[in-house]
């Protein structure tokens, strides 16, 4: 494997890894409250892609804007809409079917979610298309060019750089950014890691636990919806499908880095990313989905506390 | 208010009673004016089968509001029939099959105006009795099931009802149209909650209970008897053995699930190891293995194929648990079709033919019995799937013998105290990982063997068969009929997988409802339709009524299947 | 009441139940002399994936043989006969599809199936068929093994009952081949799907290309629920290919061409009739302009039995399109309608002359929407005609039609 090669592919695993990351931060953020796997946060980030493309829909489906109108209106916009409906279909599904299992045996809220996980696919399948001017959701539908992002390279010697793989390690810059700020520096994100740590104590604290864990939800949401984005413009379309292994994989990174740790969900992202890039250069494409899982096994069975290290070893 | 209303109580109940007779009249009536619909409605003084089952309802309500007249002469039946709800259940049951009956004459003939008056008679006086029956006051807890009675009535009762499922089955597997299956359907349900309300369900199952050889003898006689009243059509065979071999392998995850506690979202692989095992050992010229050997050896090498992949999936069990587990079986399931896929003889050895499979597996011939051709038997034509659910039939047998052993013996009891504590039952001296290891390989055996006759009736087994979707329908079987019981287990397989080939109309809205249901059921009745009493109490543990009603059941249950054992004593 | 009112009510009864004309519910006789018309029914099935993902395929082969038997009613294309469809949804699944073809085979006037879509869930469906000696004519199932068997070098035709107008890949994968070499490219890297259409066309490309002089740089795979093809693309990109051959389907292919030419690899991808398909150009965007695929039968516009059928298509006022298989249901509906025209005026019922009605299949010979069509003695269409088509500005365009 010569130079180039090496960093294509090392480009390749780190914006397929970004994807990951953003999405494993939202199961983290849940598990590490109120532990439990929300089966259904792939759909989140499915329903997230759908709500940017819904907003390029409602503005006229521009094909031609300068490419600073583009980028600096649209996409934001964009952005916007998908987190909207992925914060707001999150948090209904917490509402709605999450909370009322509460102190129930584990195995109903996650049930329940697997339930979640197909309705929601099946929804946007059946009933996106009738929105008036959507194209057959039933099928693959190509994500809005952005023009700025979308079909340019950045030529680093001899490694081309897809500018949609720059966005998508960006967002997961600022995402993550955004997030140590929130946990770190503010009121509501301390005390969001104080209910991770012990609910109950929490709650004596005077913590409103239901506004903490709809937080917890909210934010694995948003950072979902823009993965979608990112997801858009890096892959080049958007399924109702697209949820199921993109979360899949994202769990598997989220228990890499250490379930319940989100420094330890984008390490595990990226480190799942770079595993998967290069799984399929040097051995056999069909045998990469299988190393993964083995890994998600291994790491499950000899080392649940994950690379950073769990909050909650005791699960496993 | 309700004292005038029991002043009004008699002139109430005649009301009701006259309303009824009447609405037993409107069946001598036509209800529809096209002959297409439903069973052809249009007679005077012929009424329809599904007329009749109208009738039934409103007789049962109609008997069971007059029945106040003669509480004198009904002895000790007065008290231990709920007869008030009978008479609700009834009527608003008659009511809303009538309902169901006139939607789907509207339906199927296009428009209201095809109903004649007598339907809407018929729907108008039915909704009078229930309504009567409504505003009458309510009855205390039927007591029913408390009644003794001979052994010999049981039985028969045991015998009545096993034909009466029988015949419902048949009638409503061979309806061809979507809107008489429904409507028979309602009936059906119908029939079920007036059982329920006046106590006779309680009673049944506690003549169940009693006499459990004659129940299991009947159930299996019934099943035997089910190709005979197919007049020699395969279609519905078909439909069963898919709800067979569903059902074996769902029995298989109820013991990991249902007893261990363990859950499992990569099922579907253990039937896939058994389908695969089977179809490379076949004589189909696209098999790699090729060996000659008798069936009953094929089934028992598939099976300990099957649990030796358990054993694999299910030693992280030692280390892995609750939800992390199943992350580690989904991953395995995952795995198993990847690989399934890539043994193909390009990217890893050639034992599968990668996605192609195995296809035409050659029928099973049993000492000169073929079980691909159509055999005259009793004056019916029985075909190829006929024979494939006898055999099924002796498959799910074996299953059900083996999980019902197995959970009431000291094993089945060590699992249930792995899934209520694990560690107050290691530290009460159970071997929890040899147990755990033992579920997984048990219940992936008898997965296995479901899948080894699958390969031959399907005669064709490929990797796309076996996709995580089929490991949640099967979680779902299991969750939405009970967890841990077996009744549950096979009501779960049959509506999920029969109901999808039958009501065809809603087929891609399959998934969106059945993603609802399982959301909505965790939501409201988390122990499936039919509850292990223990695991009920589970999920519904601020319920003190509930829980008091359980220890009564299973005292009564008790003192009653141990007649020597004196009954005050106990309670 | 006294005794005469009764009899006052029983008698009107007796005149209402006299002017209703109605009879008991013991005389059914009347129900099947009411019909008037004397024609006899015959039923053609079809088993195709009417739900879920590839629906949209399945209702364009449902509706392609509901034309057929419209058509054919109304020219009474059979004397006495009314020619009726029994549509089966499969579900793309096996178990279900076996359901399908238990339920079709079990009703005596069924005298032939159009299905299935997918080979594999033709496997199970063809031996329940033959069983009840129903000729099925596939309009889409490529797997070789369908007709030809186990060993491809020894063929030995399986079930007599099969027939199909597609192309199997063993046609469609050298003629690919072909006209790659024709235009001077030697290296050639192929990615599939791992399912049966995309690898068995893989397979059978990469026979003909290496046993003709070109070189097969570089052999992936991909997961067709992945979204994201760029490792596998890059990988590719390293051994200099001249083209990318795709054995698959369009919801993958337009998505890989779009990513491989974003990633700078900037040569056109071949594909079979998986690809020939609107939603692949959709997918690919511009950079599917360039991009190549096999379909079976001359192109539309040049054949007037084609445009006949895309016409009344049209007119039909169905609901979706026809899709990249309706033409051929089409024209296996009326396979199975002239088998029928030879073996049915005379027939007393369909069953008892189901062996003949398989028998005629094997004998046709017509042009039909996609050419011409009569079988060889495996059940393949004879024809083997195959066009290239090359997306320009923007739209499928036949580029060269030829015998594999």
């Amino acid at each position: 494997m010569n130079v180039t090669l090496f960093f294509e592919q090392l480009v390749n695993g780190l914006s397929l890894g970004s994807l990951y990351a953003l999405i494993a931060v939202g199961y983290t953020v849940v598990y590490g409250i109120i532990q439990l796997i929300n089966f259904a946060h792939g759909e989140i980030f499915m329903v997230g892609a759908f709500g940017a493309y819904t907003v390029w829909m409602v503005v006229g489906s521009p094909t031609a804007l300068s490419w600073p109108m583009a980028l600096f209106v649209l996409l934001p916009a964009m952005i916007l809409g998908g987190v909207v409906l992925s914060v707001g279909t999150a948090l209904a599904t917490e509402r709605f079917a999450y909370r009322p299992l509460r102190g129930a045996p584990r195995l109903a809220p996650l049930i329940s979610a697997i339930g979640i996980s197909v309705f929601l696919q099946e929804f946007v399948r059946l009933f996106y298309r009738k929105l008036p001017g959507a194209p057959d959701s039933k099928r693959a539908i190509p994500f809005p060019r952005i023009e700025g992002i979308t079909g340019h390279s950045l030529q680093v010697g001899a490694v081309a750089i897809k500018l949609s793989s720059v966005f998508t390690v960006v967002a997961l810059a600022v995402c993550t950014a955004f997030l140590w700020y929130y946990i770190n520096k503010t009121k509501t994100g301390r005390a969001m890691v104080a209910t991770s740590q012990d609910p109950d104590t929490a709650r004596l604290m005077g913590i409103d636990v239901d506004a903490v864990i709809m937080r917890a939800f909210a934010v694995g949401a948003g950072l979902a919806a823009v993965a979608g984005v990112a997801h858009g413009l890096y892959i080049g379309n958007i399924d109702f499908k697209m949820g199921f292994m993109a979360g899949l994989k994202a769990f598997t990174a989220a228990v890499l880095g250490g379930i319940g740790n989100i420094n330890g969900a984008v390490v595990g992202g990226l480190v799942l990313g770079i595993v998967e890039s290069f799984a399929a250069q040097l051995g056999n494409s069909a045998w990469k989905d299988v190393w993964a899982f083995v890994i998600l096994i291994l790491v499950l069975v000899f080392r649940p506390q994950g690379i950073l290290g769990a909050k909650v070893a005791d699960r496993a | 208010m309700t004292e005038k209303l029991l002043a009004r109580a008699g002139a109430v109940r005649v009301a009701g009673v006259v309303a009824a007779a009447l609405g037993l009249v409107t069946v001598l009536l036509p209800w529809a004016y096209g002959k297409t619909a439903l069973d052809n409605m249009t007679y005077f003084f012929g009424p329809s089968f599904l007329q009749l089952c109208y009738a039934i309802l409103l007789l049962v309500a109609l008997v069971a509001l007059a029945a106040k007249w003669f509480r004198g002469r009904l002895g000790r039946f007065a008290k231990a029939v709920a007869w008030a709800d009978t008479a609700k259940a009834a009527g608003l049951g008659a009511a809303g099959y009538a309902l169901a009956c006139l939607v789907a004459i509207a339906v199927q003939n296009g428009g209201l105006v095809m109903i004649e008056p007598g339907g809407w008679a018929a729907f108008g006086l039915a909704l009078v009795t229930g309504g009567a029956a409504l505003v009458l006051p309510g009855s205390a807890k039927p007591t029913l099931g408390k009644l003794k009675s001979p052994p010999w009535v049981q039985i028969l009762a045991i015998a009545a009802a096993m034909a009466v499922v029988l015949f419902a089955a048949a009638y409503e597997l061979n309806r061809a149209d979507i809107e008489d299956f429904l409507v028979f359907g309602c009936f059906a349900v119908a029939v079920v909650v007036v059982g329920r309300a006046a106590g006779l369900f309680g009673w049944l199952s506690l003549a169940a209970a009693n006499n459990r050889r004659v129940l299991s003898l009947a159930a299996f006689a019934v099943a035997f008897a089910f190709p005979f009243t197919q007049n020699g059509s395969d279609a519905n065979m078909s439909v069963a053995n898919q709800v067979l071999i569903f059902a074996a392998t769902a029995m298989g995850l109820n013991i990991v699930v249902g007893l261990v506690g363990l859950l499992d979202m990569g099922y579907i692989a253990f039937l896939g190891a058994g389908a695969f095992t089977a179809a490379v050992l076949s004589k189909s010229a696209f098999a790699t293995l090729s060996v000659d050997l008798p069936f009953p050896v094929t089934v028992l090498i598939s099976g300990v194929v099957a649990s030796l992949l358990g054993l694999l999936i299910g030693t992280p069990t030692l280390r892995v648990s609750g939800d992390y587990l199943a992350i580690v079986t989904l991953a395995f399931g995952e795995i198993f079709r990847i690989t399934m896929n890539n043994l193909d003889g390009v990217d890893g050895p050639n034992i599968t033919n990668g996605s192609n499979g195995v296809p035409a597996i050659p029928n099973l011939d049993f000492f000169g019995f073929n079980l691909g051709q159509v055999h005259h038997f009793l004056g019916v034509d029985l075909g190829r799937q006929s024979n494939y659910y006898w055999l099924l039939l002796v498959v799910i047998a074996v299953v059900i013998v083996v999980f019902s052993n197995l959970a009431h013996s000291r094993i089945g009891r060590g699992w249930v105290a792995i899934r209520e504590d694990e560690l107050a039952a290691e530290a009460m001296g159970v071997n929890t990982f040899a147990l755990k290891l033992l579920a997984f390989a048990g219940g992936a055996f008898l997965a296995g063997m479901a899948g080894s006759v699958k390969a031959y009736r399907d005669t064709a087994v490929s990797p796309d068969q076996f996709v995580f979707l089929e490991s949640a329908f099967l979680l779902a079987a299991v969750v939405l009929g009970g967890m841990g019981t077996i009744g549950g287990v096979l009501i779960g397989a049959t509506l999920l997988k029969l109901l999808p080939e039958k009501l065809r109309f809603f087929e891609d809205y399959r998934l969106l409802l059945f993603g609802a249901l399982m959301v909505l059921m965790m939501r409201f009745r988390p122990e499936g339709i039919v509850a292990d009493e223990r695991r009920q109490l589970e999920f519904h543990d601020a319920d003190e009524e509930l829980a008091e009603e359980v220890e009564e059941d299973l005292v009564s249950h008790h003192s009653l299947l141990n007649p020597e054992t004196d009954r005050g004593a106990v309670a | 009441m006294n005794r005469n009112h009764l009899r006052v009510g029983a008698a009107a009864v007796a005149a209402l139940l006299a002017f209703a004309g109605c009879g008991a519910r013991s005389d059914t006789t009347d129900e099947s002399t009411s019909g008037g018309d004397a024609n006899k029914t015959v039923k053609i099935g079809v088993i195709a994936p009417l739900s879920g993902d590839l629906s949209s395929f399945g209702a364009g082969i449902r509706n392609s043989v509901e034309l057929a038997i419209r058509e054919a009613n109304e020219s009474g294309a059979i004397p006495g006969w009314t020619i009726e469809l029994a549509a089966e949804d499969d579900q793309a699944t096996p178990d279900v599809g076996q359901n399908a073809a238990t339920k079709l085979a079990g009703d005596d006037t069924v005298a032939g199936v159009v299905g299935t879509m997918n080979s594999s869930v033709a496997q199970p469906v063809i031996p329940v068929l033959d069983a009840a000696n129903i000729p099925m004519v596939s309009p889409a199932n490529t797997l070789p093994a369908l007709t030809k068997g186990a060993d491809l070098t020894n063929p030995v035709r399986p079930n007599a009952n099969f027939f199909r107008l597609c192309a199997s890949d063993d046609k469609q994968g050298p003629f690919a081949a072909q006209y790659l070499l024709d235009s001077g490219i030697t290296k050639v890297a192929t990615v599939h799907d791992k399912k049966v259409y995309g690898k068995g066309l893989v397979d059978e490309f990469a026979k003909y290309f290496e046993a003709n002089g070109g070189e097969i740089v570089a052999a992936e795979t991909i997961n067709p629920d992945d979204k994201d093809y760029n490792t596998v693309i890059t990988k590719i990109k390293e051994a200099n290919p001249e083209a990318i051959y795709y054995g698959g389907e369009s919801p993958q292919a337009g998505p890989l061409s779009a990513q491989a030419k974003a990633a700078g690899l900037n040569v056109p991808l071949m594909g079979g009739d998986g690809l020939y398909d609107a939603s692949f150009i959709d997918l690919a965007g511009a950079a599917g302009e360039g991009d190549l695929a096999t379909s079976v039968g001359a192109p539309v516009d040049t054949l007037a039995s084609a445009k006949a059928f895309v016409d009344a298509y049209n007119a039909a006022g169905f609901d979706s399109g026809y899709s990249a298989y309706g033409a051929y249901a089409y024209d296996a509906a009326n396979t199975i309608i002239e088998a029928l025209k030879v073996t049915l005026p005379g027939a007393a019922d369909v069953k008892s002359v189901r062996a003949q009605i398989v028998e005629a299949v094997g004998k046709v010979s017509f042009t039909g929407a996609t050419g011409d069509i009569a079988f060889d003695e495996f059940g393949d269409n004879k024809s083997r005609v195959l066009t290239v088509y090359k997306v320009e500005s923007g739209a499928w365009t036949p580029v060269k039609s030829g015998e594999a």
